[in-house]
């Protein structure tokens, strides 16, 4: 069994500056991360200095991803020995807890955690998550409501209760949500898609003008959103279906749709362009065009 | 304009001793800082009230990315005369009275203590040490007002006031070595007195106001006369004057 050092040929510098990266990038590959932390943690435990507790952490948490208890065990292990009386080391304790389904035991660690620090935020996100692992939605929802309640800014917590709201089909209130993101990020394009979704589902000739508005707004902000592509002419045609526009509305929105079908097939063709099967998938982009057309009913 | 030959000598003694010298006595007040500092406990109601104040900050700048709809629904939680949040909500506010307020009270005798007191003893020590000479010349030109200032105990009416005394090299290095403690201390150091200064000038901008109620205030009146113009009236038909670019998205 070759270590990643061997396998990719990369110094130990390298990977330590990986893991950061993908640290400060918030990314959720853990089964890379625990291969290549496992081996910095091993062989190069001393030359890391004091980046080596962040590392633990960062290890110890994809560890629990992939259900290394060992892994996660030993990492912890450092951890408290090392900071003996620490909230953050606590909550990793709780999420290992969690992640053995001692829900009860991880509760009450976390309570213990918010009496010594009312303002903890992990602590409360953390019980929150709980309630969501063990199916306890509407629960989850309340909890995170009084949380956000108190934590007004927290972005996490409010793309987090939109997605809560979608499952439970609450349009209504995962569209606010999805405003309070839009309104704190104004230039993320995947807000102003999802939001744009969320009208479109909603239905009704206002929701579907404002979604197709978001969709344009989301092409606008990046355009290579391909589901804001489809999106804007879903909703076009969707409005240019229904029997309730003026001849005005109806003729503009004709407009959009063709506009946004020809991208579509311009996107389909530089995608094929040098394959061989291009003349067919652009036909079969052309056929699926056709077919989602929105007949009146 | 005279020009003057120095002894190299003052080179040697005088003017890589204090660079040394005020390094070390800043390394060293990081050092104390760290030790005699203590955890500043966080009141809940006040992290929430400025988040809230944020918020409605936000809804003012970035509202008209909102449907008109949902701005009149925000701004009405926050300004309606009745149950607005603005309006409802009072703080009770106790004044702290910073010569009867005991942790603001030690706080600023810390941080008098660290960074006022070596200041005046090292500025003291080598003005009596290293007086009666020229040490330096600054690069570019200055008035006659400068002269009292920049060259203490050197009585030449004649002399340059490029010329400056050992006393204000040691000033301009207390400034001047800032960017050297970020390289050695890391970012946010105690030893960074400009910025210390700085804190205690603009000091209530940063931290919560101790008035709540006045900052919820001065927040209603701005969100009141903020008026919704959505950003996205034309945007079908801006985004429709051109293809799209799809550059990088077929590798």
């Amino acid at each position: 069994m070759s270590s990643i050092s061997e396998l990719y040929d990369v110094t130990w510098e390298e990977m330590r500056d990986k893991l950061r990266k993908w640290r400060e990038e918030n990314f959720r590959n853990s089964e890379q991360i625990v291969d290549v932390g496992e081996e910095l943690i091993n062989e190069h435990a001393s030359k890391l200095g004091d980046d080596i507790w962040i590392i633990y952490e960062q290890v110890m948490i994809a560890a629990l991803d992939c259900s290394r208890d060992d892994l996660a065990w030993s990492c912890l292990q450092e951890l408290k020995r090392q900071f003996p009386d620490s909230h953050r080391v606590k909550r990793l304790a709780g999420m290992r807890l969690e992640a053995l389904e001692r829900y009860e035991d991880a509760n009450k660690l976390y309570d213990s955690i918010l009496q010594d620090d009312p303002t903890n935020t992990a602590a409360r996100k953390r019980k929150i998550s709980i309630l969501r692992a063990q199916g306890k939605s509407s629960e989850a929802i309340r909890e995170l409501n009084e949380y956000l309640e108190q934590f007004v800014g927290d972005q996490e917590a409010w793309h987090e209760l939109s997605e809560l709201y979608i499952n439970e089909h609450d349009y209504a209130k995962a569209a606010f949500c999805l405003e309070e993101l839009m309104m704190t990020n104004p230039h993320n394009h995947l807000y102003c898609e999802q939001y744009g979704e969320v009208k479109y589902t909603q239905g009704g000739l206002e929701n579907l003008e404002l979604a197709r508005k978001y969709f344009a707004q989301a092409l606008k902000l990046n355009n290579r959103n391909m589901r804001a592509l489809f999106g804007l002419y879903m909703s076009a045609s969707h409005v240019a279906a229904s029997p309730k526009v003026s001849a005005k509305v109806k003729k503009d929105n004709v407009k959009y749709a063709a506009w946004a079908a020809s991208q579509i097939s311009r996107a389909y063709q530089m995608a094929g362009r040098g394959k061989k099967e291009n003349k067919c998938s652009v036909k079969a982009v052309e056929e699926m065009l056709e077919s989602m057309q929105i007949t009146m009913s | 304009m005279a020009h003057l030959l120095l002894d190299s000598s003052i080179r040697l003694w005088v003017v890589l001793p204090i660079v040394f010298i005020t390094f070390i006595v800043g390394v060293l007040r990081h050092y104390v800082t760290q030790l005699l500092h203590n955890e500043k406990k966080v009141d809940l109601q006040q992290v929430s009230d400025s988040q809230v104040l944020l918020r409605s900050r936000i809804l003012r700048e970035n509202g008209k990315y909102l449907p008109k709809q949902s701005f009149a629904m925000r701004k009405h939680y926050f300004n309606n005369p009745e149950t607005g949040f603005f309006k409802k909500v009072k703080r009770k506010v106790i004044p702290k009275n910073p010569m009867t307020d005991t942790s603001m009270l030690t706080d600023m005798m810390k941080g008098n203590l660290t960074n006022v007191l070596p200041m005046i003893l090292i500025g003291g020590w080598i003005n009596w040490a290293f007086s009666g000479f020229v040490t330096t010349k600054v690069p570019f030109p200055l008035t006659l007002r400068f002269k009292p200032m920049l060259q203490r105990g050197i009585e030449l009416l004649s002399l340059d006031a490029s010329w400056v005394s050992s006393a204000s090299w040691y000033f301009l290095n207390v400034f001047g070595l800032r960017s050297m403690y970020t390289l050695i201390l890391g970012q946010d150091n105690a030893a960074d007195q400009s910025r210390i200064m700085q804190d205690q000038m603009t000091g209530a901008a940063m931290a919560m106001p101790p008035d709540p109620n006045k900052a919820f205030k001065s927040e209603w009146e701005a969100l009141e006369i903020v008026e919704h113009r959505w950003a996205l009236e034309n945007v079908e038909e801006e985004l429709m004057c051109q293809d799209l670019n799809f550059r990088g998205l077929f590798s």
